[in-house]
């Protein structure tokens, strides 16, 4: 506030006066882009709401469901000290539900969400029980898990996230890497086999080496179009 | 599995000297200790200690052998001199190629000098915990491994206490299997933590941070297999073996149209010896390319048959030592065909981290694929020396930089057959398709080249 009445309100309008006088720079976008430096990603910024309070409610969800890890959080302490995560993870869904419960009152539930079939998780508690519920031990409890149930149910991986502190996320990323694991029994092979089209087996390559050595006909590893492993074609000699 | 070629009788024998005399049974301890297994293991401990035992690697002049041929005493020291605290020690068994078996070989044949080699670097660099990573689609293989280590922890030779020095050594065998890329180091850690394969930006190198955070060293096993013979035989005879930049013996797979097998051979043997352990080309056949380091190497010309298997030599030459393997082509192969079946697998295997390998290498499959269909654009041959260079000077990990040699060393040694599909849209082999049937028309009529 000013001490002089109206003062700050001339000033205001001064500066509005000034810029009418400028040169525009209308640019006419999408035709015209704008001239921004190689790098310019758009600004990161956390926003604030009406009540000053933070947006992000550090709420991990976003975090957790990045199947490649790409977002991390991280942040300073009272005392200035830096850590990666903000509190132990089994506290990101008690903070979920409480930052949903802080926006509406009540609990959100999810209209997309689909109940997945509940298994009998003996097995994986057996064998989670086994690995000391280490998430440094996943892939043997994933194959472990994978040779009891034929595949990875959704429901024993969310058991295994839940005992071993393990992100959802990371775990289906882990899994989906891995060629030998499945997310459904090789009956229902959709999955399975549209996987080893896209993703021929190491071994089929040796094969189409072969083929390609006594100069095999059309081969170059190209998925032949029955699905079948590259490099089969009829080998000429 | 593959069998293993006969070597002339003068050639040094350093990874599998023991092979014949464990013939029966490899996995039994008692032969293999006397026939001379954890003798240096002994030595190592009871006479060197850490520092002297890394003195005798980096007087050997030792390099790995899973590729790179980085020096292996540098790295034990690198990981030694690390800050204090738990570190460990990974044997990299995998063997990712899967036209070479030689790490299975070696595994099958002489387990003990693995397992005691591993020990003795997990000694050298104050490890307590080592790994030794296997395929994991062999399960008889890791059992076997696994009953191998309890005899030797019977026996007295592993574990707690290493012969009264008051350090402990423990091995643990884990199988992994599900990717190419698990061979890779930063891949093989990412693994054994559990977590999806994908490599790591180095530095920090895994001697400083590796497995958990760790220091970690990873070693070929044909890389730790080597170090008791050197503990036993000296430091001095193991550096006169081979050539002097880069001594002692590595195994190679060997395939060719008349014979393949997997041999033990001195480093710096010219390839064209390698060619003659498989039986070289069938009769009436030319010699027409060889494929060395893998799914990853570089096609050489028959006028680089004098090249020395070695590190520099072959990397100067276009190609690397890779998985150990070398592949001969006669003259039936297209090399574009050739070229092109590479690129693709190593795109197929590329794990997306980053963009040369998500995209780049995908980039380069396209072109060679518009080459064989006769779809190829006049800026194509440029495009792939642009692409292969930013792939190179942009790449995350060894895997897309290797993943170019086959169509560089193609455009570099054949340049010729290139051009006939390129430009011309014929393949001399009459391999590719469609071009092929252009080709055999106007072989009739024009004379190409
Ligand atoms: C794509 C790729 C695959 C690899 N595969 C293997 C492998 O199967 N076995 C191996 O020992 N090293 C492999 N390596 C090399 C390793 O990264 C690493 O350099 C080696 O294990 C180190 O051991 P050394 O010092 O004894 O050579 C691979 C590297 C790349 C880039
Ligand atoms: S990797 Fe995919 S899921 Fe993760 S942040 Fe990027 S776009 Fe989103
Ligand atoms: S293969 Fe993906 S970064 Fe190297």
């Amino acid at each position: 506030m000013s001490l002089v009445p109206g003062l700050g309100m001339l000033r205001g309008m001064g500066l509005t006066l000034r810029r009418f006088f400028e040169p525009k720079a209308t640019i006419r976008y999408p035709e015209v882009k704008a001239d921004v430096a190689v790098k310019f990603r758009g600004r990161l910024q956390l926003l604030y709401d009406e009540y000053g309070t933070l947006k992000c409610e550090t709420c991990f969800q976003c975090a957790q469901a990045c199947p490649i890890e790409c977002i991390d959080m991280g942040g300073i302490d009272t005392k200035g000290r830096y850590h990666v995560h903000w509190g132990p993870p089994e506290t990101y869904g008690e903070r979920r539900e409480e930052s949903a419960l802080r926006r509406s009152g009540r609990t959100v539930p999810d209209r997309r969400f689909t109940p997945f079939d509940p298994i009998d998780l003996t097995a994986v508690d057996a064998i989670l029980e086994k690995y000391d519920f280490d998430p440094r031990h996943m892939l043997a409890i994933l194959e472990e898990t994978q040779t009891a149930y034929g595949h990875l149910p959704v429901a024993a991986i969310k058991r295994i996230s839940h005992t071993t502190g393990a992100w959802y996320a990371m775990i289906y990323g882990t899994a989906s890497y891995y060629r030998h694991l499945r997310f459904e029994s090789p009956e229902d092979a959709i999955q399975s086999a549209s996987l080893d089209v896209r993703r021929p087996h190491e071994r089929a390559f040796a094969g189409a080496l072969d083929a390609a050595l006594v100069g095999g006909r059309g081969t170059g590893g190209a998925p032949g179009a029955d699905g079948s492993a590259p490099g089969r074609g009829p080998a000429r000699a | 599995m593959t069998s293993l070629l006969r070597t002339p009788a003068a050639w040094p024998r350093v990874l599998l000297g023991r092979a014949d005399a464990l013939a029966q049974d490899p996995f039994d301890i008692e032969a293999a200790t006397q026939a001379g297994a954890f003798r240096a293991l002994r030595t190592v401990v009871r006479d060197l200690g850490p520092t002297g035992t890394i003195a005798a690697v980096a007087a050997s002049g030792l390099r790995g052998r899973g590729g790179a041929g980085y020096p292996t005493a540098d790295k034990w020291r690198a990981c030694a001199n690390a800050a204090p605290g738990v570190r460990y020690v990974v044997a990299n068994g995998y063997g990712a190629d899967p036209s070479a078996r030689t790490d299975e070989a070696l595994l099958d044949a002489d387990p003990y000098a693995v397992i005691e080699g591993l020990a003795i670097a997990a000694y050298a660099v104050g490890a307590s915990e080592a790994f030794l990573a296997v395929r994991g689609d062999r399960p008889e293989t890791a059992a076997r491994l696994e009953a191998a280590l309890a005899a030797a922890e019977e026996a007295g030779v592993l574990g707690e206490d290493l012969f009264g020095s008051g350090h402990d050594v423990w091995i643990r065998v884990r199988p992994v299997q599900g990717a190419y890329m698990l061979g890779e180091e930063t891949v093989l850690l990412k693994a054994l933590e559990g977590r999806r394969g994908q490599p790591e930006q180095r530095p920090p190198y895994p001697t400083e941070r590796g497995l958990h955070g760790k220091p970690t060293v990873v070693n070929n096993v044909q890389t730790l297999a080597a170090v008791p013979w050197i503990i036993r035989e000296g430091a001095a005879a193991f550096a006169a073996i081979g050539s002097p930049a880069a001594p002692g013996t590595v195994l190679v797979a060997v395939r060719g149209p008349a014979g393949a097998g997997i041999a033990e051979v001195p480093l710096g043997t010219p390839l064209r010896e390698l060619v003659g352990l498989a039986g070289g080309v069938g009769t009436g056949r030319q010699l027409k390319a060889l494929l060395v380091g893998g799914p990853s190497g570089g096609l050489l010309p028959p006028d680089l048959l004098d090249t020395p298997y070695e590190f520099g030599a072959l990397r100067a030459a276009g190609a690397h030592l890779g998985s150990g393997s070398v592949v001969v082509a006669d003259d039936r192969a297209c090399i574009l065909d050739l070229a092109r079946l590479l690129t693709r697998f190593c795109a197929t295997e590329a794990c997306g981290k980053t963009i040369p390998c998500r995209i780049g290498t995908w980039r380069l499959v396209e072109i060679a694929d518009r080459a064989a269909e006769g779809l190829q654009k006049p800026s194509d041959p440029q495009l792939l020396e642009d692409l292969a260079h930013d792939i190179v000077a942009s790449a995350l990990c060894d895997h897309e930089r290797l993943a170019t040699l086959a169509l560089t060393s193609g455009m570099r040694y054949f340049r010729a057959e290139l051009d006939d599909h390129l430009l011309r849209s014929s393949c001399p082999a009459g391999v590719c398709q469609p071009i092929a049937v252009t080709a055999t028309a106007a072989r009739q009529e024009l004379p190409l080249r």
